[in-house]
């Protein structure tokens, strides 16, 4: 570590929730989910332009992304986790940045600290969202499994 | 717990380790000032008011930022304690971060009242108006004791040096909610920039870490929604509170005396 460099700022640093708050973990698995979704995108966006390349492209797509197995499968439950994951706890980010929802008023400090903004209604917006995330997850495991003829 | 190790991350990045005599009551600024006293002088940390008013001793402890002066060794409840500079500022030596790009954003917000009329505000002898009610908007985010430790913890940071900050955000926030403030539109079109209020994604680790409570999540999601009701809503500025003369002011003019001052029993 030189002088004058930022100690500790960056990537890794920024996605360390090591040690904090709740909802700091809950932006971790934001940004995370988010790359995945960004990842898909691009993919998906790959995927579907070979249409122009006719009818024999589609099909060489097709048969490569089937080739990986199980591994497909794995790859959209991953996809499918990431857009609950986001989509949920984005409406939660909505409802507190833009009407200020879970954040209570402006208080007078009194010792033990607590901030209000990390408060009851915030953990329970971040634990509903999590559970609701996890079992519409689970659903569309068994859903996916279902179409491999597993179950 | 008979002693404790400080295992302190000094300029180069080196760990070193120190033993300490642990004492009840003891803090991480006691153990360090033990160090610098007996065992290494050259080690470097900034310290003031030993009471968590000045804000200077902020590092990293056990991972979070913390104030030295303020944390109990007791409390951290481990006989191995790892120190680190605060993270996101520039290494000035060991423990010893730059603060001054801090207190630049700071200042980038003009945290003052800002007046149309300035000369009513520095030469006057009378004074502005302000309500309790109204106080208590703002009261919280006013006992920042800018101690950087909320700009160390906050991610957005990490990632971007040019955000302008948890707590000068709930600074801007803080004069904002004063009746007495007419810079409600200048504040505004500081913040609602790229590297503004919007880059913030409520991680509410500054709150989590802030010695104070001064809250300063609260604080920019409520500057948040300022921001939208002048892009959306399109509310313009209002005034700021009027002048008006204190009690004591009108009572002298009028030629009555003011009641002697009560100085809790002792004799004048």
């Amino acid at each position: 570590m030189k002088r004058g460099q930022r100690f500790k700022s960056g990537l890794v640093s920024s996605l360390n929730p090591s040690g904090y708050n709740l909802e700091r973990w809950s932006y971790t698995v934001h940004r995370i989910t988010g790359v995945i979704l960004v990842g898909y995108l691009m993919a998906h966006i790959f995927e579907t332009f070979q249409l122009t390349g006719g009818a024999l492209a589609w099909a060489n797509t097709m048969s490569t992304l089937h080739s990986l197995g199980p591994m497909e499968m794995v790859g959209l439950w991953l996809v499918a986790g990431s857009a609950l994951y986001h989509g949920g706890n984005g409406i939660r980010l909505i409802l507190n940045e833009v009407f200020g929802l879970f954040m209570g008023k402006p208080i007078l400090p009194v010792y033990p600290y607590s901030p209000t903004s990390l408060g009851k209604s915030q953990k329970f917006a971040v634990w509903i969202i999590t559970a609701f995330v996890l079992a519409l997850w689970v659903w569309a495991g068994l859903y996916l499994l279902a179409g491999l003829g597993v179950i | 717990m008979d002693k404790i190790v400080l295992r302190i991350t000094r300029s180069g990045g080196k760990r070193v380790s120190y033993e300490v005599k642990y004492r009840k009551g003891m803090t991480v600024l006691d153990a360090l000032t033990e160090v610098r006293e007996k065992q290494d002088s050259s080690l470097g940390y900034r310290h003031s008011c030993r009471m968590g008013i000045c804000g200077s001793c902020g590092m990293t402890i056990e991972g979070l930022p913390m104030l030295a002066c303020q944390t109990q060794v007791s409390s951290l409840n481990k006989e191995v304690i790892s120190i680190e500079p605060l993270h996101n500022l520039a290494l000035v030596r060991d423990l010893v971060v730059d603060i001054l790009p801090f207190f630049d954003l700071h200042r980038s917000v003009r945290p003052y009242l800002i007046r149309n009329d300035v000369g009513e505000r520095d030469h006057s002898d009378r004074e502005y108006r302000v309500l309790a009610e109204e106080v208590s908007k703002f009261l919280q985010f006013d006992y920042c004791i800018m101690c950087a430790l909320c700009y160390a913890a906050c991610p957005t940071v990490a990632l971007d040096p040019f955000y302008t900050g948890p707590q000068a955000v709930a600074q801007a926030y803080r004069y904002m909610a004063d009746p007495r403030d007419e810079g409600w539109e200048k504040r505004i079109d500081l913040l609602d920039t790229s590297h503004g209020v919007w880059r913030c994604h409520m991680a509410g680790a500054c709150s989590f870490v802030c010695p104070k409570d001064v809250d300063p999540a609260k604080a920019v999601q409520l500057a948040r929604m300022e921001v939208l009701k002048k892009r959306v809503l399109r509310k313009r500025g209002r005034e700021g509170a009027r002048l008006v003369s204190p009690p004591m002011v009108g009572a002298a003019k009028e030629g009555v005396k003011p009641p002697p001052f009560d100085f809790g029993g002792a004799k004048e």
